[in-house]
């Protein structure tokens, strides 16, 4: 069954519409492969399994079919009746998304009649539809552009303009990222579907029939999802575009730029759209391992902060303590002669959640020709037991993809919506298509499906992992075959972290223990920044509570903006060198400041939450005197006389591969599997806990400014105003 | 038609007259290599830096105005060092010389002429008028 | 510089050169190298921009330049390159009116045996590649003339979609001359110009410097 509002699963229950959703393979959808059918598409014969429907038997000998409400992660709706083709011995054209085949069809894709059907739709669609496409955002990627071209009539029998007109539907305000033009809209009910399933948002639907149908969201409110802007590409027509993107370029002037978002940890893929060496936009891009075709809002919006607050001149603070710009030579003199002079005992360099591997290595190694070992992450990881040695002690190992085909969900200590949105959507994916429950201790948050609420005291874990629990998702958990535990990173701060780590560690072995699937791994933490599994696989120190108590002088902050350093954390004389590419917490405490390059300016490597390695690429150049870290890195250590021994990038990266070579071998993970032993070294560690869980984000308005890049957008800003406001209206 | 102009006798005296008037045949020749012609006529003014300012009807309508530059300039005369008052003359928009013509309006918000001094440190250097795309970070000033 | 060397670090350089990277040279700098001193009101300026030589050495090899630019400038033969209705006006610079001939200004119809060229007109889109390789195939010291309010930057065009924004965009530009289009005598004090800066290049004394 899915896990529908009643109205939607009644509509989806009739077996046609089934059919095709039961379609989907997943890896135990289909216990026993059923025999294929086969169907003649256009006289091609193709084998397919039954229950898939004409449309996708087509795609299989390449034969597109033009649709609009069609989408592969979606429900089938069947209404835009584009695609519309004939088959032989029906009487009139079927819709081939929703049918599914049967034993020897034979489908006409370009029959006179095929053609005639999606004339007449086309015609239909293009009554109510404006001929604005010359002021229309989505001109050039629109799929109503493309396909009047492709299967529409060639002349227009449209008259009525005379009498009554065209449709004209009032735009509604959903919040500061989509913008609305209903009167485009074609009703294909994309957006509906996917706020529905994925977002999980039922606040969109249609009312009115007929010519008075319209797609909205009952009285106006913003649409309150972190996945919102999906639904800008989902749309086939230009009625959803982007509101910050409006009216800034065509598609076919921009140059795209295939690149890693880093402001979650999953590394979702992304398209950087450029032009005249300005970011305009982002957009997802497809990887089925991650984001599938999704990107969270943050992702997608966020760009614009990447324009604002920058860092764009090395600094340096003058005589009357006000940071001034100067130039390269004297910024990294000034920088050298700090390095140079301080003690190596007294020196710190701590990583923020933004800076990539490449840097985090060459830091690392200056550090060590300096004789110092203080190099820091900003975010905690309990280092007793085994602490960072093992890989598989703080990685997602389960990977986001297999997380679809959990049947148990144990979130501890995380909400899973904000920290890491789209592994939400996998597990909401689990949940609805799926029978996955999800149970969760932690704070009680809105994660967009419902789940069993175990409590939020630390204890209950403990009582798990000795499995004295007598709670029923105990049962459920031991029953079973393919659970996953998520631990949030977060959790592991508190002086109870690293027992809670252990007891978890401890259950996530029990439950493997007694799995069939020996492959299946239950274990996983979620890291919250981008930069922190790269950052402990190159051997850094978690969290900088040891070291800043230890009265450093000089502190290296590389891009470290997380509020952890602060100045009344440090002695009076300390000097602070900052290095990253947004003027935030950082650099208001710096002596000296070193402009770096953004994500998007740097060919770089970031290691996401399962570890996996992927790289970004340069999609406009820095700005001003900014260079890319691992350079500036690089500079100083020259000056020092302590020359670090790579000039290229490629040479940094053979350092890297000596450091791990997961870290290079980009697009693949590497299998961990170290459960036994981190949990034996941990043993010792379980001690009572009694401490309450408790998550940075609750909120939708927290999730849009977590970092140095979303906290200058405008839009992000623009976000967070609106949810606040959408808190106070009465609906 | 005289004898003379039969004879082309008024050239040989137009060449003479030349000679004369810039300063013998050394002082002809000097001219030719400044400025690649000699030409003999009547020195209507003189502006701000030094330039004269010759006519000479005899020479057909384009020629028969020019401008002499300072000698300080030697080689380096340039068009621009014409002044702005004596621009109109030269270019036969006007027949009164600067300092003979009353009507020229002077206005408050009129500036000295100066010389193309591109390629020089003292060249125009025209400042930007468009949004940078990158708005950059401003310390917080310590009071 | 002079702070690196009060370090008293060593400065191999490989470090200045990651430094110097990219645009790390100030302009200033930039101008000081190029540029020369704006002239005094009332000094007497001689032929030569090079009067500031220390040694007889220095003195004999700014001669030398001296030598090499006038005989550069003296005969600057331009590759036309007539786009649009400046090449009209470029026409009539070399008709006997304003007489191009006269300072050593010949149309020379090959890229390779021209010295500048004067792009005359509107540069559309289709027509930069043609343009770019027929300055790729001019030899050394070649020169640049952009004329025209299009070839300056896009000029009435500025927001076609077919058009260069500049023809700097595709090649360096040394002179602009302004107008739309400019007169024969703006194109012909724009020659003048391209004379004035050919007089103050370096080329023997950067040799020697280096």
């Amino acid at each position: 069954m899915l896990r529908q509002p009643l109205s939607r699963a009644l509509a989806l229950s009739s077996p046609a519409r089934v059919a095709p959703l039961a379609a989907r393979r997943y890896a135990d959808a289909v216990p026993a492969q059923p025999e294929k059918v086969e169907v003649f598409i256009d006289d091609q014969p193709v084998h397919v399994l039954p229950g898939t429907t004409v449309l996708q038997a087509a795609a299989q000998v390449g034969v597109e079919i033009p649709r609009f409400c069609y989408h592969e992660r979606l429900a089938v709706a069947g209404n835009c009746r584009m695609c519309l083709v004939e088959v032989e011995k029906s009487p009139k054209p079927v819709a081939a998304c929703a049918m599914p085949v049967m034993k020897g069809m034979r489908v006409k894709t370009n029959s006179d009649l095929t053609r005639k059907a999606r004339e007449g739709v086309m015609e239909f669609l293009l009554v109510n539809h404006p001929l604005d496409c010359p002021i229309c955002d989505q001109g050039g990627e629109c799929d109503l552009q493309d396909q009047s071209m492709a299967f529409g009539s060639d002349r227009s029998r449209f008259t009525d303009i005379h009498f009554s007109g065209k449709r004209a539907v009032e735009d509604k305000d959903v919040g500061p990222l989509i913008k609305t033009i209903m009167t485009r809209c074609i009703h294909c009910t994309r957006c509906i579907r996917f706020a529905s399933e994925v977002a999980g948002v039922d606040d969109f639907g249609t009312t009115g029939r007929g010519t008075e149908m319209q797609v909205g969201t009952y009285v106006e409110k913003m649409f309150l999802s972190e996945l919102s802007g999906n639904i800008i590409d989902l749309c086939p027509v230009g009625a959803l575009t982007s509101k910050p993107y409006s009216f800034a370029a065509r598609p076919w002037e921009t140059r795209r730029i295939d690149s890693v978002d880093v402001l979650d940890p999953l590394g979702s893929n992304i398209v950087v759209a450029t032009r005249t060496n300005e970011v305009l936009r982002i957009l997802p891009r497809t990887n089925e391992e991650i984001n599938e075709e999704w990107l969270s809002d943050k992702s997608r919006f966020a760009c614009d902060g990447l324009k604002r607050q920058r860092l764009v001149t090395p600094m340096l603070k003058d005589s009357r303590g006000n940071l001034a710009p100067v130039e390269w030579e004297d910024a990294v003199v000034a920088a050298a002669r700090a390095l140079r002079d301080c003690p190596p005992d007294k020196l710190l360099a701590v990583a923020g959640g933004l800076a990539d591997a490449e840097a985090l290595v060459a830091l690392k190694d200056l550090l060590n020709r300096l004789g110092s070992e203080h190099v820091c992450t900003e975010h905690y990881f309990p280092t007793q037991g085994a602490g960072t040695d093992l890989r598989s002690s703080y990685l997602l190992n389960t990977k986001i993809a297999n997380v679809e085909d959990a049947d148990f969900v144990l979130l501890i200590g995380t909400n899973t919506r904000f920290e890491a949105p789209l592994l939400n959507a996998r597990i909401r994916k689990a949940f609805i298509h799926k029978e996955t429950d999800v149970a969760l201790v932690g704070p009680k948050v809105d994660l967009t499906y419902e789940y069993t609420h175990v409590g939020d005291s630390a204890s209950i874990v403990k009582d798990f992992a000795s499995g004295t629990s007598s709670h029923e998702v105990m049962k459920r958990l031991q029953q079973a075959k393919r659970p996953v535990v998520i631990l949030g990173a977060d959790q592991l701060k508190s002086e109870e972290g690293p027992a809670l780590l252990a007891y978890t560690q401890e259950l996530a072995h029990k439950l493997q223990e007694n799995l069939q699937d020996k492959e299946w791994k239950v274990l996983n933490v979620l890291q919250r920044t981008a930069s922190q599994v790269a950052a402990l696989d190159i051997g850094y120190q978690p969290g900088v509570g040891q070291a800043l108590a230890a009265g450093p002088k000089v502190v290296y902050l590389l891009g470290a903006d997380s509020g952890v350093v602060t100045r009344e954390s440090l002695p009076e004389d300390v000097t602070i060198i900052y290095q990253g590419h947004h003027g935030d917490v950082g650099a208001s405490i710096a002596d000296i400041v070193l402009p770096g390059a953004a994500y998007t300016e740097k060919r770089a490597t970031y290691v996401n939450a399962e570890g996996r390695a992927q790289q970004t690429l340069v999609a406009v150049s820095p700005p001003g005197k900014a260079r890319e870290d691992w350079k500036i890195i690089r500079a100083l250590s020259e000056v020092l006389g302590a020359g670090l021994p790579y000039d290229t990038l490629d040479e940094v990266r053979d350092r890297l591969s000596q450091v791990s070579p997961a870290l290079v071998a980009y697009g693949d993970v590497q299998p961990n599997n170290y459960f036994a032993q981190a949990r034996a070294l941990a043993q010792s560690l379980q001690k009572p806990v009694s401490g309450k869980l408790d998550v940075q984000l609750k909120q939708l308005e927290d999730f849009f400014m977590t970092d140095a890049i979303s906290r200058a957008s405008p839009t992000m800003a623009k976000c967070v105003q609106a949810v606040l406001k959408q808190k106070n209206s009465p609906y | 038609m005289s004898l003379g102009k039969y004879l082309a006798l008024d050239k040989l005296a137009n060449l003479f007259n030349i000679l004369k008037q810039n300063g013998g045949i050394r002082g002809t020749l000097y001219k030719l290599y400044r400025q690649e012609e000699a030409k003999d006529g009547v020195l209507v003014g003189e502006d701000k830096f030094g330039n004269k300012y010759y006519e000479n009807p005899r020479y057909f309508y384009g020629r028969s105005r020019w401008v002499e530059y300072n000698e300080k300039f030697h080689l380096n005369y340039d068009a621009s060092q014409v002044t702005s008052e004596w621009y109109g003359w030269l270019h036969y928009k006007t027949d009164l010389p600067p300092h003979q013509d009353p009507s020229r309006p002077k206005y408050k918000w009129m500036i000295d002429g100066n010389e193309n001094l591109s390629g020089t440190t003292g060249q125009y250097t025209p400042y930007s008028t468009t949004r940078p795309k990158v708005e950059a970070w401003m310390p917080k000033k310590a009071e | 510089m002079l702070a690196i060397k009060t370090l008293g670090a060593a400065v191999p350089s490989t470090a200045l050169s990651v430094i110097k990277k990219g645009a790390f040279a100030p302009i200033v700098d930039q101008v000081r190298q190029t540029h020369l001193p704006a002239p005094k009101p009332n000094e007497k300026r001689l032929y030569s921009p090079f009067q500031d030589a220390s040694n007889m050495a220095e003195y004999a090899v700014a001669r030398l330049d001296d030598l090499l630019n006038w005989g550069r400038k003296g005969s600057m033969w331009p590759m036309t390159f007539g786009l649009a209705c400046c090449a009209v006006e470029m026409m009539h610079f070399a008709a006997p009116r304003y007489d191009m001939d006269r300072y050593g200004v010949v149309f020379r119809a090959s890229p390779r045996q021209s010295d500048v060229m004067i792009v005359a007109g509107t540069l559309t889109n289709k027509m930069a590649p043609a343009l770019r390789k027929v300055y790729d195939q001019m030899p050394d010291p070649r020169w640049v003339i952009s004329m025209g309010s299009c070839a300056n930057g896009g000029g009435y065009y500025h927001y076609s979609y077919s058009v260069v924004r500049g023809c700097d965009r595709i090649v360096p530009v040394d002179i602009y001359v302004p107008g739309c289009p400019p007169t024969a005598e703006a194109l012909l004090y724009g020659v003048l110009q391209l004379q004035k800066k050919v007089k103050r290049m370096k080329t023997i004394q950067i040799w020697y410097r280096k």
